[in-house]
């Protein structure tokens, strides 16, 4: 696809749009070339504009599709998989300046809001009216339009599910600069194709969104964490499909290996989580949240779920009760990724989904398959879902080698994830970082529905070209 | 003795050596003023094994009187023996007030002679006055963490005692040394100290000296974890100050307490103080607010930190401070502090 | 061998806000927390009993009802058994009062259960309050020897080697046995609760001990009228300086702004050398 130049002409039309916040050349901020996973290369946007509404919006998206300009559209970067990195130049779109919540629907249990306000914002404006938005994706600083853009997922998706399942409607600006307004604030529909529901997680390949109508549910007002320890990673890994099979409801259940832990915490700075049970050592640990809205209500759960993680082999199970501890605990488990990107030059993840009773199996595999590889390997995972986060990990490989490897090796886990009957990413999208596994794991049939949707909103493919498909 | 009794008296904590520590001093410039007020005579305390030094700083600093137990037992300070020292004193000569500088001596003093002598004890003191009812001290200290401070009054038990916190009052040194000295000897029972000091570890690290720092560059939360504070350490360097911490990023464990600055760490007062991803909390502000310049930089624009800056920048630390430190190298700072 | 941990429950105040309309503390909604020194003291105790598993940790506090919940959080960390003194007539007890309350239940546990403590441990100041007096009167009241600001310490034959914090540096206290200790932040983080201990504990007996249960008490020492000091009234400090505050600024052009303002109107001119606060002359900040 031959796109067009920036020509001073557009820019000063463009400048006109949004007066003072439209860039270009070397005025453009460097943020706008990358996201979080500089692996997979960065763009240089011809011109940048920071719009502040929809009519904005409109007005960029009618120039650039007469002009046949390609548009990125970018929140708060925090994407990893280069969904908003700008590989065929032109304008990159940021919406992080729209960062208004227009209003909250206190009876309906819904929120109003501009796609720029970070996901941080949203939590606690909602917490303090006694509202929670559950999707608890580990990146708080990421904009709410990145995580509708990209379905993205989190913690307590084994309870509460991911973004999508919040998303109630949307205006979208189309690539014409068409302004569509999608779903409402009620909880059914059933009118034709779910468009909501398709522009979310299409990583501004389809439009932008520029105003959002996301679901929130009443606040639980307890919250308590359970730890357990054990000796080793696959007893751990062992015990999670059966915490589905009694009938315990935790919010979120992770797993962290020893080393995992130890690397967190020595970047945290902090050193809370018990790391010997008697004198020996803690291999692994499964760590839950379980919500309510009293003591009586969660304490019998907390008494079972520990007689039952006893049982299934921990070495102790250990309670986080008070903000302080809970905070504490989860710091390093937040930590995790910050940790990864300070310390080692090359980085590569994945966040391939394998069915829950089969984790063990595909650790194991992923870990001896890296064994012929010169990179380390780092990971944890959502063990309530499946959902990994697999890092390659190198201070000492030269680039091109590193890529090659990890290509290999990806590729490995992406075979093994779909014979498993898995996903390639549970949380991270496609971008342009997995384009080359996308086609391949979903095969031919699937790859022509998705370009035949995307000519049918975009035919100029001018919206975020080369992701997704 | 009727002429030294209702007298205000300042304790003058000393080191091993004999030396003065500053608090004491500066808790005579108050004291003076108190007495002034009150019309009574400003005595000063020295117990120690060499006291030379410190009862000359004494009469530096505007003492009436010195009152002096000089003994080798007294070398190093315990709480026992120090206890039973000052409630003799205190017995023998009753005055009305006490002034002790609430350093880590002075608060684990303190208490105890309190209890001993049954009365009332006011801690961490960041204001002296009268109160005009009942002609005694009143009090002000903050409390819930320097969210509220209180004023608080002893209004029937004598001596009324007080702990101030280093660094809230400056010292002042008079030209008239003239304050007459009693030397008095207490000898404590050997049995009547239990505990006993086997060895003294001097900070590992470099010593953290941030009440006599005039340039405080201090990280909080907004740091995010213990590797921001390299950023601090680095302006710190090329301004020639010292690191501080707000207890939020004490807490985290990214930097140790000795760095703390607020009502549960340091009380500072320096020329120029940089509070950077530090909110502002009551408890931070209680320690720092004095300080002639504060500038701060934090990402909310909303941070209580920006009411008492004289300048401030709302942004992101880990953008604006090498940018700073850029442009300050650009203006040859750091050339000019000799780096 | 026994050791007693007095403990004290106590808002967050780092969660304490300012309504800025009236100017007042909004103490609602503030969680109430275990003041975090006493965890600290409570976590010495708990690695004495580590190493010396005859160790029995009793924890005391004196508070209203609702107190219990950090009895019950020290059952669930490491006590064994749990008493709180609690009585109306307590009430605006300041800390001479609250020593005197705290060393007659000391007393009366003693003869209750039929023991002596060996250790008392406390935490170095309550995060309220931060006084840091409790401590040390009850040591005085007790006549025990007092080390306070304690971060490590072990049993040495029938002593406690306590490693203690100063303004300087570090101290190692040999004090023998009983004796009170303080105890402050520690380079190392209180341990959890375990999950089984946690739930033993919400089922735990506490022992409440009232004015009436201290048969030795003076009436006249205890709650307001026991206690020689009175607050006279308390406000919220006001904050407000008229500063530049540059948001919306190219960091850029804020950071060439800042550095000027610090070479013109900040930095101590002259030359580095910083003047020793003792000759700055200056009234009463």
């Amino acid at each position: 696809m031959a796109y067009n130049r920036v020509t001073p002409e557009i820019a000063a039309q463009l400048a006109a749009i949004a007066p003072g916040r439209v860039k270009t050349g070397e005025e453009i901020s460097p943020d706008y070339c990358r996201d979080e996973m500089p692996i997979y290369g960065t763009g240089l946007p011809e011109l940048s504009i920071d719009v502040l509404s929809t009519e904005e919006v409109s007005a960029v998206m009618r120039i650039c599709h007469q002009n046949n300009i390609p548009v990125t559209t970018r929140g708060a970067g925090t994407g990893l998989v280069g969904g908003c990195v700008p590989i065929q130049g032109g304008i990159v779109l940021c919406t992080a300046r729209m960062d208004k919540i227009i209003s909250f629907d206190e009876e309906q249990f819904g929120v109003v809001t501009q796609p720029g306000v970070l996901l941080e914002t949203l939590k606690a404006e909602a917490l303090k009216r006694g509202l929670m938005y559950p999707p608890d994706p580990g990146q708080k600083l990421a904009t709410i339009g990145g995580n509708v853009s990209t379905n993205a997922g989190g913690m307590r998706a084994i309870k509460y599910g991911t973004t999508k399942d919040y998303v109630r409607g949307m205006t979208v600006v189309l690539a014409d600069g068409e302004v569509l307004r999608l779903g409402a604030n009620v909880a059914k529909t059933s009118m034709g194709y779910n468009l909501t529901q398709l522009l979310t997680g299409s990583e501004g390949t389809l439009g932008i969104i520029t105003e959002l109508v996301l679901k929130l549910i009443k606040a639980p007002k307890l919250e308590i964490s359970l730890m357990a320890a054990f000796a080793d990673l696959e007893t751990a890994l062992q015990a999670v499909p059966k915490v589905f099979m009694s009938s315990f409801r935790p919010t979120a259940l992770e797993f962290f290996e020893r080393d995992i832990l130890i690397l967190s915490e020595e970047y945290v700075g902090k050193v809370v989580w018990p790391r010997e049970v008697d004198g020996q050592p803690v291999q692994a640990y499964l760590l839950m949240i379980f919500d309510g809205d009293d003591l009586d209500e969660i304490d019998p759960i907390l008494e079972k779920m520990t007689e039952f993680m006893l049982e299934a082999g921990a070495m102790d199970v250990f309670i986080a009760d008070t903000a302080t501890k809970i905070n504490d605990i989860w710091t390093a488990r937040s930590a995790f990724l910050d940790c990864i990107m300070d310390s080692y030059k090359l980085y590569d993840e994945n966040d391939v989904v394998v069915p829950i009773n089969r984790i063990s199996e595909f650790v194991s595999f992923f870990t001896t398959e890296a064994g012929q590889y010169d990179f380390e390997v780092r990971y944890l995972g959502h063990a309530g879902d499946g959902n990994l986060h697999i890092f390659g990990v190198s201070n000492e490989m030269d680039e091109e080698t590193f890529k090659e490897q990890i290509h290999h090796w990806m590729t490995s886990m992406y075979c093994m994830a779909l014979q498993m009957g898995g996903e390639l990413t549970g949380e991270h999208g496609i971008g342009h970082g997995k384009i080359p596994y996308f086609a391949e794991y979903v095969g031919e049939g699937v790859m022509q529905i998705h370009k035949a949707i995307k000519l049918a909103f975009d035919p100029k493919l001018i919206l975020n070209p080369g992701k997704v498909c | 003795m009727s002429s030294t009794s209702g007298d205000l008296w300042v304790f003058i904590e000393t080191s091993a050596e004999g030396e003065p520590a500053n608090v004491g001093l500066e808790l005579l410039n108050p004291g003076r003023s108190l007495c002034d007020e009150l019309g009574c005579q400003l005595v000063a305390v020295v117990i120690a094994a060499n006291p030379t030094s410190a009862v000359r700083a004494a009469r530096e600093h505007g003492a009436d009187l010195v009152i002096c137990i000089e003994d080798e037992a007294y070398r190093r300070y315990t709480a026992e023996s120090y206890t039973s020292a000052l409630s003799h004193l205190i017995s023998k000569y009753k005055p009305a007030t006490l002034l002790i500088g609430a350093s880590a001596l002075g608060r684990d003093l303190a208490p105890r002679l309190s209890s001993r002598l049954q009365t009332g004890l006011t801690a961490d003191c960041t204001m002296l006055g009268i109160d005009p009812l009942s002609g005694a001290i009143s009090w002000t200290r903050p409390a819930f963490g320097g969210n509220l401070m209180a004023v608080i009054t002893c209004p029937d038990h004598r001596p009324q005692i007080g702990t101030v916190r280093p660094g809230v009052f400056s010292r002042r040194a008079v030209s008239d040394h003239q304050a007459a000295i009693i030397t008095e000897s207490y000898l404590i029972p050997p049995e009547t100290v239990r505990t006993q000091v086997l060895e003294v570890i001097a900070e590992v690290s470099e010593k953290v000296d941030l009440e006599s720092a005039e340039i405080i560059v201090s990280g909080g939360r907004g740091l995010g974890n213990a590797k921001g504070f390299d950023l601090i350490r680095e302006l710190a360097d090329c301004l020639g100050g010292t690191v501080g911490a707000s207890r939020g990023a004490v807490d985290a464990g990214w930097i140790p307490h000795a760095h703390q600055v607020g009502q549960t760490g340091k009380s500072v007062a320096p020329k120029l103080y940089i509070a950077c991803g530090i909110s502002g909390a009551a408890q931070h502000l209680a320690g720092m607010s004095s300080a002639e310049t504060i500038i701060a930089i934090n990402k909310d624009p909303e941070a209580r930190i920006f009411a008492v800056a004289d300048f401030g920048i709302v942004g992101d630390l880990f953008e604006a401070i090498p940018l700073l430190i850029g442009s300050l190298k650009n203006e040859g700072f750091s050339s000019f502090h000799g780096e | 061998m026994n050791i007693l941990v007095c403990i004290k429950q106590v808002p967050n105040t780092q969660a304490i806000a300012i309504d800025p309309k009236t100017n007042t503390l909004i103490r609602e909604g503030v969680e109430s927390i275990l003041n975090p020194f006493d965890g600290y003291a409570l976590e010495a105790a708990a690695r004495l009993q580590d190493e010396h598993p005859e160790v029995r940790i009793y924890t005391l506090s004196m508070g209203p009802p609702q107190a219990e919940a950090v009895l019950r959080e020290s059952l669930a960390i490491a006590a064994d058994t749990a008493y709180l003194i609690s009585d109306p007539l307590f009430g605006g007890s300041d800390t001479l009062a609250t020593s005197y309350i705290l060393s007659q239940g000391i007393q009366r546990i003693c003869e209750l259960e039929g023991i002596s403590f060996a250790m008392i441990f406390c935490g170095k100041q309550a995060i309220d309050g931060d006084t840091a007096q409790v401590g040390p009167q009850i040591a005085e009241r007790l006549d025990l020897p007092q080390v306070t600001c304690g971060l490590t310490c072990e049993l040495v034959e029938s002593a406690l080697k306590v490693i203690r914090e100063t303004d300087q540096g570090r101290e190692i206290v040999l004090t023998p046995l009983p004796c009170l200790v303080t105890f402050t932040k520690p380079s190392f983080e209180p341990r959890f609760a375990t999950a089984r201990r946690r739930i033993a504990s919400r089922k735990a007996e506490i022992t409440r001990l009232g004015c009436d249960d201290l048969p030795g008490i003076d009436r006249s020492r205890v709650g307001l009228t026991g206690s020689p000091t009175r607050v006279l009234k308390t406000y919220v400090p006001q904050i407000g300086k008229d500063g530049i505050i540059l948001s919306d600024f190219p960091l850029e052009e804020a950071t060439r702004q800042l550095a000027s303002f610090l070479r013109e109107k900040a930095l101590p001119s002259g030359s580095n050398q910083a003047q020793p606060m003792g000759t700055k002359e200056g009234d009463e900040r």
